[in-house]
């Protein structure tokens, strides 16, 4: 009988060991469904926000919406009105709400430039005029890869129709580096015409220097025939004069009166030609200085002998006329 | 931009150009005289040549160069006698006593000499220059020549014609073609006073292609003069038609004595 009344005993404890197993449990259950939804946020305070777009693109349900980097909130609803735009609904905390000025604006951009598209309250300048719950904000997109793309090529296209515009006008046969090339050449071919004209025409000048000084030789042997000519007709005037000095005396006074204007002129040639020459002679000094100066100069020196000792060509007959002439 | 491209090379040109040598500037100018007085010479300027030769000796003669200014005095001569001024040629060729320059004096003294038709002084300075023109001498040729002058000026003409037959080949191989030309002529006057009108012919003819070549107007026209004197010995007496071509290149030339001695020889042509 004993035996009995112990085993009824046992089973009593078992039985309330199990009634406390399961209340535990069940509390740990209830206590991490309570954690989960204030993880969740079921139980802070939130606030309203919104805003009109034209296009729902990039956005989506459940989106986060972040402040400074901060997810304050997530995307509410995405609703097409019957207007054809698009309405967005923000749910953030409302402890948030003090960053959210009225001319906050809310900005889609991508985390990198392919990463996901985050909704970001970017608050105004004005910090003392808070948003209310429900207030509808401005909304703006970011540059996005494409639109970046597109930026880019907007600046690269006019540089590269710049570079295919220069690379053509430097291949045109009229105007490029051909036509350059062109009067490259003719312009050099043009120097040396000048050149070699120049030095024709130095030559040339020098063959009329040789020329004048011929003729000025031929002058002066002229003028010696003359003098010869005038002493010989000096002689006559001599004779001329006695027959005039018996008839007429008074050309003789106006012969004197000549000849004083004669020694007046020879007086003052002495003193006026001499400085004449010598101006001459520095003048040819100076050209000629110019000539040996220009003769030494690149590129002349290449077209003209070096000053050197020179032997002379023979010619034994350079007349040839010593043979007709002999007997 | 073209012109920029010119520019730039040639100033990198002149940049790059080697800088001669340098020279004391008087020494310079006495050379630069000298070699223009050459270069005239050799384009028959002869007058250009000689004042510029005397300048060249006064100015080598201030720098106590005795030898470059006996040098400028010989070309000098040597111009003068181109000018048909024999005495003074006489006169500077004397005055030159450098040992160096001995054989070329001597040579010019006889040229003068031969065109003052001192032949006796000619045969004698002839005779005082033969030990220094021995078979080496570069001047043997142009030796010759004046030796087969001043026979057939003697009235030797065989043994003129034979010192040209030695002058030829020499002046050939020293390529002195106003010589070679010179000898062509002789060789005619020679062959014309022992009565070989051909040889005569063809040795004027010679001369005057070498004449023609050389571009030398006194000389080609009395080549024809000399044609001319040829053909009057010869039975196809066209000797008027070598006198009016002598006449036609002298006048163009401007040479009043050639034109006067052409006008002479046509009249004596005309029967």
């Amino acid at each position: 009988m004993s035996i009995l009344i112990e085993h009824d005993s046992e089973i009593e404890k078992l039985q309330k060991g199990t009634r406390r197993f399961l209340l535990f449990g069940l509390l740990a259950t209830v206590l991490i469904v309570m954690a989960i939804l204030v993880r969740q946020g079921l139980f802070r305070q939130t606030a309203t926000l919104g805003f009109v777009t034209e296009s729902a693109h990039d956005i989506t349900r459940g989106q986060a919406v972040k402040i400074a980097g901060f997810r304050v909130g997530a995307v509410k609803s995405v609703n097409f009105r019957a207007d054809g735009q698009v309405e967005v609904a923000l749910v953030i905390d409302a402890d948030a709400m003090r960053f959210v000025t009225q001319d906050a604006e809310v900005e889609l951009f991508k985390e990198g430039l392919v990463g996901s598209a985050i909704l970001e309250i970017v608050p105004g300048a004005d910090k003392t005029r808070l948003a209310a719950d429900n207030a509808k904000l401005k909304f703006s997109r970011a540059e996005g890869l494409s639109a970046m793309a597109n930026s880019l090529r907007d600046k690269i296209t006019p540089v590269l129709n710049d570079i295919k515009l220069i690379t053509g006008t430097l291949a045109d046969p009229q105007q490029g580096v051909p036509a350059t090339l062109a009067q490259v050449r003719q312009a050099t071919a043009s120097l040396n015409t000048l050149l070699q004209t120049s030095n024709h025409q130095v030559g040339v000048v020098g063959q009329s220097l040789s020329r004048v000084m011929g003729k000025t030789e031929g002058v002066m042997e002229k003028t010696d025939g003359l003098m010869s000519n005038a002493q010989a007709r000096m002689a006559q005037v001599g004779q001329t004069l006695e027959a005039v000095n018996t008839r007429l005396p008074v050309l003789l006074d106006k012969t004197q009166d000549i000849a004083n204007h004669l020694e007046k002129i020879t007086a003052d040639a002495q003193t006026s030609v001499p400085p004449v020459l010598r101006d001459g002679g520095a003048v040819a000094a100076d050209v000629r200085e110019i000539i040996t100066g220009a003769k030494s100069a690149w590129p002349v020196r290449m077209w003209v002998d070096e000053p050197a000792a020179q032997k002379l060509k023979s010619d034994s007959d350079p007349q040839a006329g010593a043979v007709r002439a002999a007997p | 931009m073209g012109w920029a491209v010119v520019a730039s090379l040639c100033l990198s040109a002149c940049a790059s150009s080697p800088k001669p040598s340098p020279e004391p500037a008087l020494r310079k100018q006495a050379l630069n005289a000298e070699t223009d007085g050459a270069r005239r010479y050799a384009q028959g300027d002869y007058a250009g040549a000689l004042r510029l030769f005397s300048e060249a000796q006064r100015l080598q003669q201030s720098l106590d160069d005795v030898r470059a200014a006996a040098r400028n005095r010989l070309h000098q001569a040597q111009a003068e006698l181109a000018l048909g001024q024999a005495a003074l040629a006489l006169g500077h060729a004397s005055e030159v006593s450098e040992s160096s320059l001995r054989v070329p004096s001597l040579l010019l003294q006889v040229q003068a000499y031969q065109a003052l038709q001192q032949w006796a002084m000619a045969q004698a300075t002839l005779t005082q220059l033969l030990p220094f023109c021995a078979a080496d001498c570069a001047d043997l040729g142009r030796l010759r020549l004046l030796q087969a002058r001043t026979a057939l000026a003697q009235g030797q003409a065989q043994e003129a014609l034979t010192f040209v037959q030695t002058a030829v080949p020499l002046l050939m191989e020293q390529q002195e073609e106003r010589e070679v030309a010179n000898a062509w002529r002789l060789r005619a006057q020679a062959a014309l006073k022992l009565n070989d009108a051909a040889m005569a012919l063809a040795s004027a003819e010679s001369a005057l292609t070498i004449d023609r070549k050389l571009a030398l107007p006194e000389k080609i026209a009395r080549d024809w003069l000399l044609i001319g004197d040829i053909r009057r010995h010869t039975p196809s007496a066209q000797a008027a038609l070598a006198y009016q071509r002598a006449l036609a290149v002298a006048q163009a030339a401007g040479l009043a004595d050639v034109v006067q001695l052409a006008t002479e020889a046509l009249k004596g042509s005309v029967p």
